[in-house]
C-alpha cells in the first residue's frame, strides 16, 4: 500500500561502504520520579548506556514498568532525566526537540477530531509556519506514502484503528524528522492491520534512512522489525541486553516461520532479567 | 450502509420528533373541546381555550411584539456577557490552575443562590445607573441573566480546556507548540463541544431568569413582567397568550442553538 515513488526528493539511501555515524548517545542514564506518598523515589531507569547509529531501527523491549517508555520519552525531552547525558547529533535532547527533529508516535493516534485527516497531517506544518501551498503539496505527498489518499476529507472518527494509525505516522513524517521516536504505535491494532504496517513501515524507513526508536512489548515484532533490540527489565529499569539481530533484509512475512528467526526470538526472551 | 444509518435516523426522529408533537395534537384537542376541563376540574375562564388565547396574540401583536422584544434582549445580551465571562474566567484558571479551580468552586456555589434572591437586590444595587427607569431596569435584568450563564459556562470551558487526549500536549510539545499556541490550536478547540453543553444549560435558564428577574424590574415591561400583571389583574386568556409567547421563544432560541451546533460540531463524534 505504501506508494514511494512519490517521496523520491527524500530518498536518501545509504551507502554502505560508509561508516555509520553515531546519533544517539546516552550514558549513565537515570530517571527517578517521586513517590507520591513521600516515600522512596520510584527507580524508573537505572544507569542507562546505549549508543544508537544514524539510520539505525532499534526496538526498546520489556515488560510494563520496565522504563522503556520513560527512556523514549527522556531522548524526546518530554520527561527529565536525573543524571546521567544524552546527546543527539551532539545537541542535548532540548534542542532536537525545539529544532523539530523528532517525529513522535504515540501509542493512541491522539488525532484532532474537529480537523479531517489532511488538516490533521498539515498541522505540525502549521506550527511549522510553511507557506499554504507548501503545505498543501506536502499533505498529499504524506498520504499517498501512507496509502488514505481519498480519504483526506475524512474526519478521524471515520476512518479505522490502522487508518488512524497511519495517519499518525503521516503526521510524524510530514516535517522531515530526523529521528522517527514511536511508543508502542501497532499495540492496539488487529494482527493482519499490524502485519502490514510492519511492511510499509520498513518500506519507508528504507527510503528515507531514518533512524527509529520503536518501543513495544512484543518480541516478534520487536525482532522481525529491527536492526539491535535493547531488551530492558523492570525493578530498577535497566538495560539487561542488546541483541544483534543480523537477519538478511528486506525480510519477508514468511520469516517469521524460518529457524533463525525464532532463535532469535527465544535468544532476547532469555535475556529478560527478573522478570 | 448508508442507507441503513438514514432508516436509523428516521426511526430515531420518529421517538424525538414526532411522539411529542402528536402528544401535543392531542392535549391541544382535548383543550379545545373542553375534555381537559373536565378531567381536571377547571373552567374557561382560569384556563382559556387554545383558540381564545392565539386571537389575543394576534388581535394585540404590536403590544407583544414590544414585551417580547425586552425579554429577548434581556435574554440574549445576559447569555453572551455571562458566557463570554465564564470562558474567560474557563481561561484564566486554565492559566493559573491552583488559584483557578478554587474559584471555580466558588462560582458554582453562586450557583446555588436563587435568582428570586438576587433580583430585588439588582434593582436596589442600579437604582444610580440612569435616570431612566426603563434603562435601569434593562441593566438589573441583565445582570441577573449574566450571573445564571457565567457559571455553566465557566466550568464548562474549564474542562474543555482541560480534558484533553492523553498524549496531546506530549504532541503539542514535540513540536516545540508555545503555550499560546497551543491554547489556539488545541486547547480552544478542543472546548467547542463543551460550550455547547453548557449552551443547552443556559440559554433555558437565561429565558427564565429573565422572566423571573422582569417580576421584580421596576419599569413594568416584557413577557414575564405581563404574565404577573395580568393574572394580578384576573386577565387569565391574556396571561396565557403571554405563558405561549414565553413558551415559543424557549423553543425558538433552543431551536437556533440546536442549529449552531449541528454545524459547527459536524465531524465530531
Amino acid at each position: 500500500m505504501a506508494n514511494l515513488e512519490i517521496i523520491e526528493d527524500e530518498f536518501k539511501e545509504r551507502d554502505a561502504s560508509l561508516p555509520r555515524e553515531t546519533e544517539i548517545k546516552i550514558e549513565n542514564l537515570c530517571v527517578t520520579f517521586p513517590d507520591k506518598n513521600g516515600g522512596e523515589p520510584i527507580i524508573a531507569l537505572s544507569n542507562v548506556n546505549l549508543e544508537i547509529k544514524q539510520g539505525e531501527f532499534i526496538s526498546l523491549l520489556g515488560p510494563s514498568g520496565c522504563g522503556k517508555t520513560t527512556l523514549l520519552r527522556t531522548i524526546a525531552n518530554l520527561q527529565d532525566q536525573t543524571s546521567g547525558d544524552i546527546l543527539v547529533r551532539g545537541l542535548s535532547p532540548r534542542e532536537i526537540r525545539l529544532q523539530k527533529k523528532y517525529g513522535i508516535v504515540f501509542q493512541s493516534p491522539v488525532l484532532y477530531e474537529w480537523r479531517t485527516v489532511r488538516r490533521n497531517v498539515c498541522m505540525p506544518m502549521e506550527l511549522l509556519g510553511m507557506p499554504k501551498k507548501d503545505r498543501t503539496a506536502r499533505v498529499t505527498k504524506m498520504l499517498e506514502l501512507v496509502g488514505l489518499m481519498e480519504f483526506g476529507e475524512k474526519y478521524p472518527h471515520e476512518l479505522s484503528g490502522g487508518m488512524q494509525q497511519r495517519v499518525n505516522i503521516a503526521r510524524a513524517l510530514a516535517i522531515r524528522p530526523e529521528i522517527l521516536l514511536m511508543d508502542e504505535p501497532f499495540s492496539a491494532l488487529d494482527e493482519f492491520t499490524k502485519e502490514k504496517l510492519h511492511e510499509d513501515l520498513l518500506k519507508i524507513w528504507k527510503k528515507t534512512n531514518k533512524t527509529i526508536l520503536f518501543v513495544t512489548h512484543n518480541i516478534q515484532e520487536a525482532v522481525y522489525l529491527s536492526d539491535r533490540v535493547v531488551v530492558l527489565s523492570p525493578h530498577p529499569g535497566r538495560v539487561s541486553a542488546v541483541v544483534d539481530i543480523n537477519l538478511e533484509r528486506p525480510r519477508p512475512i514468511a520469516i517469521k516461520e524460518s529457524q533463525e528467526f525464532n532463535a532469535l526470538v527465544s535468544k532476547v526472551r532469555n535475556s529478560f532479567e527478573g522478570v | 450502509m448508508k442507507k441503513k444509518t438514514h432508516f436509523k435516523w428516521d426511526k430515531q426522529s420518529i421517538s424525538t420528533v414526532l411522539y411529542p408533537v402528536l402528544f401535543g395534537i392531542l392535549l391541544l384537542i382535548l383543550w379545545q373541546t373542553q375534555l381537559l376541563h373536565k378531567m381536571i376540574g377547571a373552567d374557561t375562564f382560569a384556563l382559556p381555550l387554545p383558540g381564545r388565547i392565539l386571537r389575543i396574540i394576534a388581535d394585540n401583536k404590536s403590544t407583544v411584539m414590544k414585551n417580547v422584544n425586552a425579554t429577548v434582549i434581556v435574554a440574549i445580551g445576559g447569555l453572551i456577557c455571562g458566557s463570554l465571562l465564564g470562558y474567560l474566567l474557563g481561561i484564566i484558571a486554565t492559566i493559573f490552575p491552583k488559584w483557578g479551580v478554587g474559584g471555580l468552586s466558588i462560582a458554582s456555589a453562586i450557583s446555588a443562590v436563587p435568582i428570586i434572591a438576587i433580583a430585588p437586590i439588582l434593582n436596589n444595587l442600579t437604582k444610580d445607573f440612569s435616570n431612566d427607569a426603563s434603562t435601569r431596569s434593562m441593566l438589573a435584568k441583565t445582570i441577573v441573566v449574566t450571573i445564571t450563564c457565567t457559571v455553566s459556562m465557566s466550568i464548562n470551558a474549564y474542562r474543555g480546556l482541560n480534558e484533553l487526549k492523553p498524549f496531546s500536549l506530549d504532541l503539542m510539545k514535540s513540536f516545540a507548540a508555545s503555550k499560546v499556541t497551543t491554547f489556539i490550536k488545541l486547547r480552544i478547540p478542543n472546548s467547542v463541544p463543551y460550550i455547547f453543553t453548557a449552551l443547552r444549560v443556559s440559554v433555558p435558564a437565561s429565558i427564565i431568569s429573565a422572566l423571573v428577574s422582569e417580576y421584580f424590574a421596576e419599569f413594568i415591561i416584557g413577557v414575564g413582567r405581563q404574565i404577573r400583571e395580568n393574572i394580578v389583574l384576573a386577565q387569565y386568556a391574556t396571561a396565557w397568550a403571554y405563558i405561549v409567547v414565553a413558551c415559543a421563544i424557549g423553543i425558538m432560541m433552543y431551536g437556533i442553538l440546536l442549529v449552531a451546533e449541528g454545524i459547527l460540531l459536524k465531524g465530531r463524534k
